[in-house]
């Protein structure tokens, strides 16, 4: 400020020259336009600052991550029980008559739904009503309710399982305002900016109203500031509660208001306030808050989840109702009294509302970040493809493999499992670790991940990530390997099973046994698989070489380059379960190879394709010897180490599996398939010690409960065409006829069969004379 | 392993090597220890003991040879029993869903929308994992795209599946010759199309 120049001593009084007044006038004025011109340019900057930030990308977009759809068609195997469950899993909401999307009626032999609409990579589908008829196998017919035809297959919407947003960031799910509830819309603006649609951007009534109010509550109800300047902090500006951060944002509503429409501002307000927070992950916008406190989507929200949504914009942290269920509800039901004072709900509207609990969907944490674990997976299937900026800002939409049927009986299996064997050994609870896949056996998708045993929260992820030694489930490909050379190995050819001591290149010698340290005399190769022995086992792995099991290994999916030491045989190999389910897959698969794959597709957020993921299949097995070690493996289940599966799974069921054991039962497996899934389950310590199980008491129960969950198709063995069928005797191995009391159908690549009758065969009474008579002939 | 050892068979089996040893002058003899399986005469291959595997018996005219990983063409057919046996069409082993999901494939790929008839084969094949229909539609739409490779193995796949269809097999085979064909594989492509010819030909002899 300008000095006052010092008074003068006249004894008139004095009289300010013109000049004076003049500079005075003239230091004002200069002054004055020099804080205009701050001020203009402070207003200039902060007008482009809002309409660059506003008019370009408004919000990064986590790209959201969806599960496989549920189909519905005569033969699906899904009861009313598990629709149901379904149904619920999705949000859809029972009641008496279907009264809009996402909405079912359950019969005991009926179920009606009311479809949303959903937009689907190859075109969206409408909202439908439609029938569902069931018997106890599942599903009969499908029809549509308002033509009353029939309906082939009808594709529900798939369940949102989680977003790819940054490292700390933002996450939400955009919707337009003409999306939003009309409860929403104006419950909102009655609670938060009653005057909205009138004031500028800053509302001086609205200052008194709210100081009013609060006054006659006792407490503060409204606040003072207007959705536009709530919006501006929200968006540009820091939470500090500083006069010029102040100054600002009135500055920025009344600008924001200048350019863009009442509409647009709401519409930005809906998408942007914040809203919760899960862990790194902040909720914003209304869209996204409907999926993390209700598991559905905004259009489908009651009166008394609105008032808790509207409630929770005044601080979602204080009022975060997972935490603080009662202040939660308190808000939630002052917001209903406003709703009502409003004349938005009646009466009757808010007392029914008031008398409803939270109805929060999901556990204390909550949210759509349902699987860490297999969106890991998806995320590394992205990794290479898309820039992270493309994955966490633009709003991709990834449709993926999972199959939340398969993750739930997985994630289940894997917890009850480990309860009731840590308890059965009187462990501490919480001293086991476990990890597992699901797979599907022809096309190699990814249907489920647990990555330990703490599924819903992301972390170190064992099922792809825990490379453990594998034991006994390389011994399929290690006597595959053998049966590959069918001139010389079939399931009946006889192993020893004899001390073994082997010089290592290091000197040391090695002298393996077998689990149950016995002897066990010679025996059939598919025996020596089925019993897990290990003798036998190194015997024949030595004969073919280390060489050949790591080509089998590699033909089947295994990516590692292992030293090759007879201790391979025995599996002194690394393994993620993941690929444990690659390379079970491939034998699965008779020999054709699908690259594991957790993507189906991925859109913009329009609905444009961006990428779809074809199946691949390449055949890196022969077709017949898998079979045979198939075969075996079936043996495994009704005579071997995998038999106790039987006690949970029907007999008629066919499954072939393996059990995995490591040096002093550290690392418990087991891996095995159907005809259309394979499983793969580890149990262990993550500190690598002893924990006393095998993987036939350790992981043999978990895979047992999640193949019996599954509801899996039996494997339907037919024999490729270079593999015949013969009855063998059980005891020599030789040909067996209806005179042999104990005989098996044992498959032999073809013309590899033995020739020479079983002495307990009928055929062999003659057998002499057919043998000179094959000479003669 | 259901019967315990019983003196029966294994006197059985000793009488009947005995025999054997005489008649024929084979090597087979008795071991002194008693196991459920006869001492056979070591076959010294390594440090294990191996029973030798049988001698294998002709193969039947017309059978395939056993196959080994990198042989060109892995899936061989089996010798057509009776053509008509084996069913023409999808209708015979698909349910609704799957046929409804085919038709809007056909419709797709007509209408040159290869994605939208791939992702329509897709959902039928997870419904029906081994329909080999599906399998080999599907390998044709792959071939549209110009998914050479997969196309192939798709066909073979479903060949795989189809145990000896030969209608099926025959579209499969087409397809792995164009296959071939696009990817400057000639001699592939020619002994794919000898396939061709020769399900052709026992399609015209068995009345197919």
């Amino acid at each position: 400020m300008a000095r006052p120049m010092a008074p003068p001593t006249r004894k008139k009084p004095p009289r300010i020259p013109r000049q004076v007044w003049i500079g005075l006038l003239a230091v004002v004025l200069v002054l004055g336009s020099i804080g205009l011109v701050i001020f203009s340019f402070t207003v200039i900057a902060l007008d482009k600052d809002i309409r660059t930030r506003f008019a370009g990308v408004r919000w990064t977009l986590p790209a959201q991550v969806y599960a496989a759809p549920l189909e519905l068609y005569a033969g699906q195997r899904v009861d009313a029980g598990a629709l149901r469950h379904e149904l619920e899993r999705l949000g859809y909401r029972s009641t008496e008559n279907l009264d809009g999307p996402g909405t079912f009626a359950m019969g005991k032999s009926r179920a009606d739904i009311f479809i949303r609409g959903f937009h689907f990579w190859d075109g969206p589908r409408p909202e439908a009503r439609i029938s569902v008829k069931l018997d106890a196998d599942g599903v009969t017919d499908v029809l549509d309710l308002d033509s009353q035809q029939p309906r082939d297959i009808v594709r529900m919407d798939p369940m949102l399982i989680g977003s790819i947003y940054p490292q700390q960031g933002e996450d939400r799910v955009l919707v337009k305002l003409d999306e939003v509830p009309e409860l929403l819309r104006e419950g909102l603006l009655s609670v938060e900016d009653k005057g909205f649609y009138d004031h500028f951007g800053v509302s001086i009534r609205g200052v008194f109203r709210a100081m009013f109010v609060n006054l006659r509550a006792g407490h503060t109800v409204q606040g003072a500031s207007t959705i536009t300047q709530q919006l501006v902090r929200n968006f540009f500006l820091t939470m500090d509660r500083t006069w010029t951060r102040k100054i600002n944002e009135m500055i920025m509503a009344v600008l924001l208001e200048r350019h863009y429409s009442k509409q647009e501002i709401l519409e930005a307000y809906v998408n942007e306030i914040y809203l919760g927070q899960d862990g790194n992950r902040a909720v914003h916008g209304f869209g996204l808050a409907s999926y993390f406190y209700f598991n559905k989507p905004l259009g489908e929200l009651r009166d008394h989840e609105i008032a808790l949504l509207v409630g929770v914009v005044k601080g979602a942290s204080f009022y975060n109702p997972r935490r603080n269920a009662e202040r939660a509800k308190n808000r939630r039901d002052l917001v209903l009294h406003v709703f009502r004072d409003q004349g938005l709900i009646s009466d009757a509207e808010m007392e029914a509302a008031i008398a409803r609990p939270l109805g929060l969907a999901g556990n204390k944490k909550g949210g759509v970040e349902r699987y860490p674990a297999f969106v890991d997976l998806v995320k590394r299937q992205l990794r290479g493809q898309y820039k992270d900026s493309d994955l966490t800002d633009e709003g991709l939409r990834i449709f993926t493999t999972l199959e939340p049927r398969a993750q739930e009986a997985l994630e289940r299996s894997i917890i009850q499992g480990l309860a009731t064997v840590e308890k059965s050994r009187k462990m501490p609870e919480g001293t086991l670790e476990s990890s597992g896949v699901v797979t599907s056996v022809d096309g190699g998708e990814v249907l489920a991940v647990v990555g330990g045993r703490e599924s819903r929260y992301a972390g170190f992820n064992r099922a792809l990530d825990s490379r453990r030694s594998i034991g006994s489930l390389v011994k399929p490909f290690v006597y595959l390997s053998a049966l590959e050379q069918g001139d010389r190995y079939n399931l009946q050819s006889i192993l020893e099973d004899e001390p073994i001591s082997l010089r290592l290149p290091n000197k040391q010698v090695w002298s393996p046994g077998n689990y149950d340290r016995k002897l066990h005399g010679p025996q059939p190769l598919y025996m020596a698989l089925a019993h897990s022995y290990n003798l036998p086992t190194v015997r024949l792995g030595l004969e073919i070489g280390e060489k050949s099991v790591v080509e089998t290994l590699k033909q089947a999916g295994y990516s590692g380059d292992p030293a090759l030491l007879p201790s391979l045989f025995l599996g002194a190999v690394d393994v993620a379960p993941i690929e444990v389910a690659q390379m079970y897959g491939t034998l699965a698969a008779n020999g054709f190879q699908s690259p594991l794959s957790s993507i189906r597709e991925v859109t913009t957020k329009e609905g444009e394709p961006l990428n779809r993921y074809p199946i691949r299949v390449k055949q890196t097995l022969p077709e017949g010897p898998v079979y045979l070690i198939n075969w075996a493996m079936t043996q495994v289940m009704r005579l071997g180490t995998g038999r106790a599966a039987y006690s949970k799974i029907p007999d008629e069921v066919v499954l072939a599996g393996k059990s995995g054991t490591t040096d002093d039962l550290r690392d418990a497996w087991f891996a095995g398939f159907a005809g259309d899934r394979v499983g793969v389950i580890w149990v262990g310590r993550d500190d690598y010690k002893p924990m006393g199980l095998s993987g036939s008491t350790g992981a043999l129960p978990i895979w047992s409960s999640l193949i019996k969950e599954l509801n899996v198709r039996s494997l339907d063995l037919i024999p490729p065409p270079d593999v015949e069928e013969q009855l063998a005797d059980t005891v020599t191995g030789l040909k067996a006829d209806e005179g042999c009391q104990s005989r098996l159908l044992v498959p032999y690549l073809r013309g590899y069969a033995p020739a020479e009758w079983a002495p307990c065969a009928r055929a062999a009474t003659s057998q002499p004379l057919q043998w000179l008579r094959d000479i003669f002939e | 392993m259901k019967t315990a050892l019983s003196t029966l068979p294994v006197l059985r089996w000793s009488l009947a090597a005995l025999l054997l040893a005489l008649l024929g002058g084979c090597a087979s003899s008795v071991g002194e220890r008693t196991t459920r399986y006869p001492e056979q005469p070591p076959a010294q291959t390594g440090i294990g003991t191996v029973r030798p595997a049988p001698q294998p018996t002709a193969p039947a005219p017309n059978l395939p040879i056993p196959i080994t990983p990198g042989n060109g063409s892995p899936v061989a057919i089996a010798p057509p029993p009776k053509a008509p046996e084996y069913p023409k069409s999808a209708e015979a082993i698909s349910g609704q869903a799957v046929l409804s999901l085919m038709k809007q494939a056909r419709e797709a790929r007509a209408a040159g929308k290869f994605d939208q008839a791939s992702g329509a084969l897709e959902r039928a094949q997870r419904i029906e994992p081994r329909n080999y229909f599906v399998w080999s539609a599907l390998s044709r739409v792959y071939l549209d795209k110009k998914l050479y490779d997969n196309a192939e193995s798709v066909a073979m796949k479903s060949n795989s599946l189809a145990r000896g269809n030969i209608y099926v097999e025959l579209e499969n085979w087409k397809v792995i010759s164009e296959a071939r064909e696009a990817q400057g594989d000639s001699i592939g492509a020619l002994q794919a199309q000898s396939r061709i010819d020769e399900i052709q030909r026992n399609l015209i002899g068995s009345g197919g």
